[in-house]
């Protein structure tokens, strides 16, 4: 067994044993479950990417996604904010943070002490970097960030904020910063969590910066990278909300097949009937095709290949294939899909997020596109 | 050698026996051959070994020192050691080579034997009660035997007190309570604690060349060839095979008085009321 197999066997039993029977309840609760999260701190989860002289296990993207996708199988919320606490969350601390921050505050996070969030989209945009008006002013003895964000995942219950600012509109995209923001600054005002669709048990908040100063060393990188810093991350946050996709698929397929051979109508499960044959067989060949997609793009960056198209075509078709397997999971499931008694209603709300995470289908289409040179 | 906490030395050394076998509840036997259908059928750690690493590695964080895991088997029960190290154990030992394979109880606790007298001292030895392939839990009794120190078999909870082995071990009608001098050896149930899951970051280090494993094969632990492996087995099995199990039903109908009486006349018939 190599250590990929070794790793998502050692992940599946745990979400096997411990979160895919309290996923549902995870959901009705709304709650950020926070000892869930410190036990899978104490699995060493957050740490999986970092190198191994930091106490991480230098994991590369192929390991990192196959994390991401058996936790998704189990949970999307808990897989959402394990995601969240392992990349944007915690890098650019980890990168750029000085010594002092990151034994504050990233060696904390990595224990499951502190959470993190990233603080990217705005009310007037996401994708549009141009429309960011957060900004960060540099006074002699710090920098005082002002701005409103939203959908920060983990927002309600963070510790830290990594926060994106524009620093010099004359500059283009060269004037935006990213710079790390203690959730007591003063001026940091957090509003109540959104009432979701899915993901119910990660926190989704605001967050305002009304005039925050923190110290100049909270920047993180050289004046104007903060576009760079953030293109910088964009496969891998696409090729890791693909994982996400798949993992998802993977349960909404499992418990369809399951309730296929068990349920009977006409004296016979509803599995020998074509009609639901047809819905398993598209969803499993969808799953292949996304797994396949998404390991020959984690193998390519692996291996220093530049991989925008194929991280970008991951994201966008694996995507779009969880949620047509979310929605065959609640066709065959009919009306007990209905309820939230069964798991078909949970895959069927948690798809929606993997379709806005990482970029929307149309802005992968454009970018694909421009990638073909058009 | 562990030494009493008094003198301010508690350091323990202990060696957990692991055995890497098909996950059971996956495996089926082939009616034409009546041998195991392995094929595609995941190896795991014996779910009671994975009792007694936790045991293991408990008492190495009260008491210090470390612990070892040593197994036998093919090339692929590395994958049994990687995980026993990811969960907390601090070195490894595969026993692999052609000459030990075909070993019965006998030949293995023998070839477990020597290696523990290889690796030198040790405090305590710490066994699953029994292995899911074969539930002859005779391993432990023979290594104890071996090694000639102390046995308790079937503890269900354990620690080390004043230089001395203190366990529990469950029965229908109470709790038995006992103390053995160390070093000893002890085979734990599965009640006697919750397994850890590995740590992710130790159990991805367990790969690297430099991962703390040996492989050693009969001439590293002095082993004598004609006491290992099928030679060394006075007991081979013949036939493995699936009980047939002949079901037979009846429905009763009527009335619920006399359905229950039907059925209670039915199991007077047969003896069985």
């Amino acid at each position: 067994m190599n250590s990929e197999e070794m790793l998502r066997r050692t992940i599946a039993k745990f979400v096997d044993n411990e979160i895919i029977p309290v996923a549902n309840d995870l959901d009705e609760k709304e709650t950020f479950p926070r000892d869930l999260f410190k036990r899978l701190a104490g699995m060493g989860l957050y740490s999986i990417r970092y190198p191994k002289e930091a106490g991480g296990s230098a994991a590369d993207n192929t390991h990192f996604c196959i994390m991401c996708e058996e936790l998704a199988r189990g949970s999307m919320s808990v897989a959402a904010f394990t995601a969240m606490q392992c990349l944007m969350g915690t890098d650019f601390l980890f990168k750029y943070g000085t010594p002092e921050l990151r034994e504050r505050y990233w060696r904390p996070a990595m224990r499951g002490e502190k959470v993190a969030a990233f603080c990217l989209t705005e009310p007037g945009g996401g994708t549009d970097l141009a429309a960011v008006t957060t900004t960060a002013r540099k006074s002699a003895d710090d920098v005082v960030i002002t701005g409103y964000k939203t959908w920060v995942t983990n927002g309600p219950v963070a510790d830290f904020y990594t926060v994106l600012c524009q620093t010099d509109r004359s500059k283009g995209p060269k004037g935006f910063g990213f710079f790390f923001v203690p959730r007591d600054t003063p001026g940091v005002v957090v509003t109540r969590k959104f009432s979701k669709m899915g993901t119910r048990a990660t926190e989704i908040s605001e967050v305002i910066f009304r005039d925050a100063h923190v110290p100049r060393e909270h920047q993180f990188g050289p004046d104007g990278s903060g576009a760079a810093l953030l293109n910088s991350k964009l496969e891998e946050i696409r090729v890791m909300t693909a994982a996400l996709s798949l993992g998802l698929a993977r349960a909404a397929f499992d418990a369809s097949l399951r309730y296929a051979n068990e349920r009977e109508a006409f004296g016979r499960p509803i599995g020998k009937y074509q009609a639901i044959q047809m819905k398993l067989a598209t969803m499993a060949t969808e799953i292949e095709a996304s797994r396949l997609m998404i390991y020959d793009c984690t193998r390519r960056m692996d291996r220093g290949i530049p991989a925008m198209k194929e991280a970008s075509m991951a994201k966008y078709f694996a995507s779009e294939a969880a949620c047509r397997a979310a929605d065959e999971c609640t066709r065959i499931f009919g009306a007990y899909a209905y309820s939230n008694e069964y798991p078909a209603s949970r895959f069927y709300r948690d798809t929606r997020f993997l379709l806005y995470g990482g970029g929307t289908s149309e802005i992968l289409q454009v970018i694909i596109a421009k990638e073909l040179g058009l | 050698m562990y030494r009493d906490a008094r003198l301010g030395v508690a350091e323990l050394d202990v060696i957990v026996l692991v055995k890497q076998v098909p996950n059971t509840a996956e495996v089926k036997i082939d009616p034409r051959t009546g041998t195991l259908m392995r094929e595609g059928v995941e190896s795991i750690i014996n779910p009671d070994d994975l009792h007694a690493l936790e045991a293991g590695l408990r008492l190495r964080e009260s008491h210090g020192g470390r612990v070892t895991a040593v197994s036998m088997g093919p090339p692929q029960a590395m994958d049994a050691l990687r995980e026993a190290l990811g969960m907390g154990a601090d070195a490894a030992v595969l026993l692999t080579d052609r000459a030990f394979a075909g070993a019965d109880t006998l030949a293995t606790s023998y070839t477990l034997g020597k290696c523990i007298r290889k690796l030198g001292r040790f405090d305590l030895v710490v066994a699953g009660h029994q292995a899911i392939d074969g539930d002859t839990a005779q391993i432990g009794p023979q290594v104890a035997e071996y090694l000639d120190v102390p046995q308790v078999i079937r503890a269900t909870r354990l620690e080390v007190r004043d230089g001395e082995l203190h366990a529990e071990r469950t029965h229908e009608d109470g709790v038995e309570a006992v103390r053995c001098a160390l070093p000893a050896l002890v085979t734990v149930t599965r009640e006697a604690n919750k397994p850890r899951y590995p740590y992710i970051p130790r159990l991805m280090a367990a790969f690297d060349p430099n991962a703390p494993i040996k492989t050693w094969g009969p001439k590293d632990i002095g082993a004598d060839e004609r006491l290992i492996g099928l030679k060394g087995s006075p007991t081979q099995v013949q036939k493995t095979f699936t009980p047939k199990l002949e079901k037979k039903v009846e429905k009763l109908s009527g009335q619920p008085a006399e359905m229950a009486r039907a059925l209670v006349g039915r199991l007077k018939e047969r003896r069985l009321a």
